[in-house]
């Protein structure tokens, strides 16, 4: 890790996201500290604009924006990195096992990761979450977690594929090592990069995705989270009736917590391939394209 | 021909697989799936009506596997059943009529990022390190990280209500009729202004930076050292050798971003209440419209699946390897 920690420290897109991620996480943590009034509760008259009082005004109902943001910020950090933690653990999982493995066992976890990755993702989701009804930040971090990782595993299946045939698997074996072993302690440590990438990739898509499934209605209305935010602001019709703060707070808050996150992404990815071969490596955007996820 | 038939084989699998998620799904959930699926269509929906819906949901007596064979044969014979909101307009009318719209809107944009990121893409990719390249890949980052909502929502209050430049919502002015007639169009136009600024901001970013990255890879191979040794003018080098063949990878994943047309302006249409099929399916949503739901996912499944397929088709032609497997 020593070498990668040292890399990160010298690329300013990591420094500037990694700065922008632990101030957000920060912000979220402290959140009870930082304000007195309940996220949830009516504290103000409606539709204030931004006061001493009220630093980012009040919702149509008189809840605080502020309050509302920060502590909406636990939720969009606990469902993306949940469902992101997911999402990767079930794609190196399944990669591994299938490129180490290969025959059968290969052959039936691809033919399921490229099944699932040409279901389109957005109205699989849409139609998971309309029959669940109000989902949970919870649940909708779990319904991401099981659709959303065959990504991942085609790209880890490829990088173990041209990790497997190198001296020090072939020593494990001969040495009798465990196939568990040689999984997790081989081929693992080299596709870190891979796994990384994965992960941040996967940690912005839950966050958008959590964002936008709420936005659209099928969230819990009960949530005090971003997405909630934009969905009771527009409900408010409030860009109509001029409460721009009530509806541009969770925008900006969630625009700059993306652009943090894929800062960092492009440093891992630059790092990884000094000769920055994204096209082939597939920095989780163009993979996001392809497949038609990323653009909800 | 065995590669492409063996291709289409799976897709036909993987059809089989997003009917089968709709079958099943009512069936899982707790509670009654006919209560689930028809409860708000309730006093609307006459006896006979009602029983019409059920068979094409499979919802029939007998065993499972047989439900599940009805279902499967009434959507392979192209029935989606019929809309709950819309009673009694099938499905597949439903989204006909909004499939026009959003293949207008997003076809318009995707084909005008393409070109737009992929001019982008060449051009930083030729100077790469210069001031041009970081305003480029940082702008890439920063449109493509942040969510088609937000961006939906900043280009509104901007442009749409700040500015008052452009209209904030529906597809054209609600008083005209739909005509071939110049203020008909017109004010099509000038509808479609911000929802395709806002597609176009969030899909270019993504072309430039494939393209970029296929550039520089290329940009360090031997023929086009060659190119320059033989002395050809910079543009010649840029476009006809490096560009030209950066673009083929490209080039599929335009096809693939064409199968995802169909869903992917669903945020954007809902925020400027654009009539495509983003906006019917939101509308479904919020109704619990749940035959309109399940028809959307069916006919985006088949659009990523075609897409695929025309991939598939366009390697064969460019990859003479794949001919003879």
């Amino acid at each position: 890790m020593g070498p990668l920690v040292r890399s990160l420290i010298r690329n300013r897109k990591a420094v500037v996201g990694l700065i922008i991620i632990a101030l957000i996480v920060l912000i979220a943590l402290a959140a009870p500290l930082l304000t007195e009034y309940n996220p949830a509760s009516r504290v103000g008259r409606p539709h204030q604009p931004p006061s001493a009082d009220h630093w980012l005004g009040t919702t149509r109902i008189g809840q605080d924006v502020f309050s509302r943001l920060i502590h909406g910020a636990r939720t969009s950090l606990a469902v993306g990195f949940g469902a992101g933690l997911l999402i990767t653990v079930l794609g190196t999982a399944l990669g591994i096992i299938a490129g180490y493995r290969g025959g059968k066992t290969d052959e039936v976890i691809s033919f399921f990761t490229n099944m699932v990755l040409v279901v389109p993702n957005l109205p699989l989701l849409l139609v998971l979450a309309a029959f669940i009804g109000q989902a949970s930040p919870l649940v909708i971090a779990i319904i991401l977690g099981f659709t959303s990782w065959a990504w991942g595993a085609r790209v880890t299946r490829a990088e173990t594929l041209s990790v497997k045939h190198k001296d020090f698997i072939k020593s494990a074996e001969m040495m009798g090592e465990p196939r568990w072993r040689i999984m997790t302690f081989e081929i693992f440590p080299n596709l870190i990069s891979i796994v990384g990438i994965n992960f941040i990739g996967s940690v912005i898509f839950a966050i958008i995705t959590e964002a936008t499934l709420e936005f659209l209605g099928l969230g819990d209305p009960k949530t005090v989270s971003w997405g909630m935010m934009l969905y009771n602001a527009q409900k408010a019709s409030a860009l109509s009736v001029g409460a721009w703060w009530d509806i541009l707070t969770p925008c900006f808050a969630l625009a700059i917590l993306g652009i943090g996150l894929s800062l960092l992404n492009f440093a891992v990815d630059e790092i990884a391939n000094p000769r920055l071969r994204t096209g082939n490596r597939l920095s989780r955007w163009t993979a996001l394209i392809r497949s038609g996820e990323g653009r909800l | 021909m065995v590669f492409l038939l063996r291709r289409l084989g799976f897709y036909l699998a993987a059809f089989i697989a997003a009917a089968t998620i709709n079958f099943f799904l009512p069936r899982l959930m707790p509670g009654d799936p006919i209560e689930i699926m028809f409860s708000s269509a309730g006093a609307e929906l006459s006896i006979e009506n009602l029983a019409a819906l059920k068979l094409t949901f499979g919802f029939v007596d007998g065993p499972l596997w047989q439900q599940y064979l009805t279902y499967l044969q009434s959507i392979f014979t192209g029935d989606l059943g019929r809309s709950i909101k819309y009673f009694p307009l099938p499905v597949t009318s439903v989204l006909g009529h909004a499939l026009i719209w959003t293949v207008g809107l997003m076809g318009t944009a995707t084909i005008v990022s393409f070109t737009l990121g992929t001019f982008l893409g060449i051009l930083a990719a030729w100077r790469r390190g210069s001031i041009f390249d970081v305003v480029v890949s940082v702008g890439a980052i920063f449109a493509t990280s942040v969510p088609a909502v937000v961006t939906s929502l900043i280009v509104l209050f901007f442009f749409g209500f700040t500015l008052g430049w452009f209209p904030t919502g529906y597809a054209a002015d609600p008083a005209l009729d739909p005509s071939f007639s110049l203020t008909y169009i017109g004010s099509l136009l000038y509808h479609g202004i911000l929802p395709m600024l806002t597609l176009c901001t969030v899909l270019t970013g993504g072309f430039a930076v494939t393209m970029r990255n296929n550039m520089i890879n290329l940009l360090g191979e031997d023929y086009i050292v060659m190119a320059r040794a033989k002395g050809l003018s910079d543009s010649r080098v840029m476009l006809w050798y490096a560009a030209r063949n950066a673009l083929l990878p490209t080039v599929s994943s335009l096809a693939i971003a064409i199968g995802t047309v169909l869903g992917g302006s669903l945020v954007t249409e809902v925020v400027y209440n654009y009539p495509g099929l983003g906006n019917i399916l939101y509308q479904a949503i919020l109704a619990r419209d749940y035959p309109v739901i399940q028809g959307q996912l069916l006919i985006m499944t088949v659009a990523m699946l075609v897409a695929n397929f025309i991939v598939d088709v366009s390697y064969v032609l460019l990859d003479p390897r794949l001919r003879g497997a």
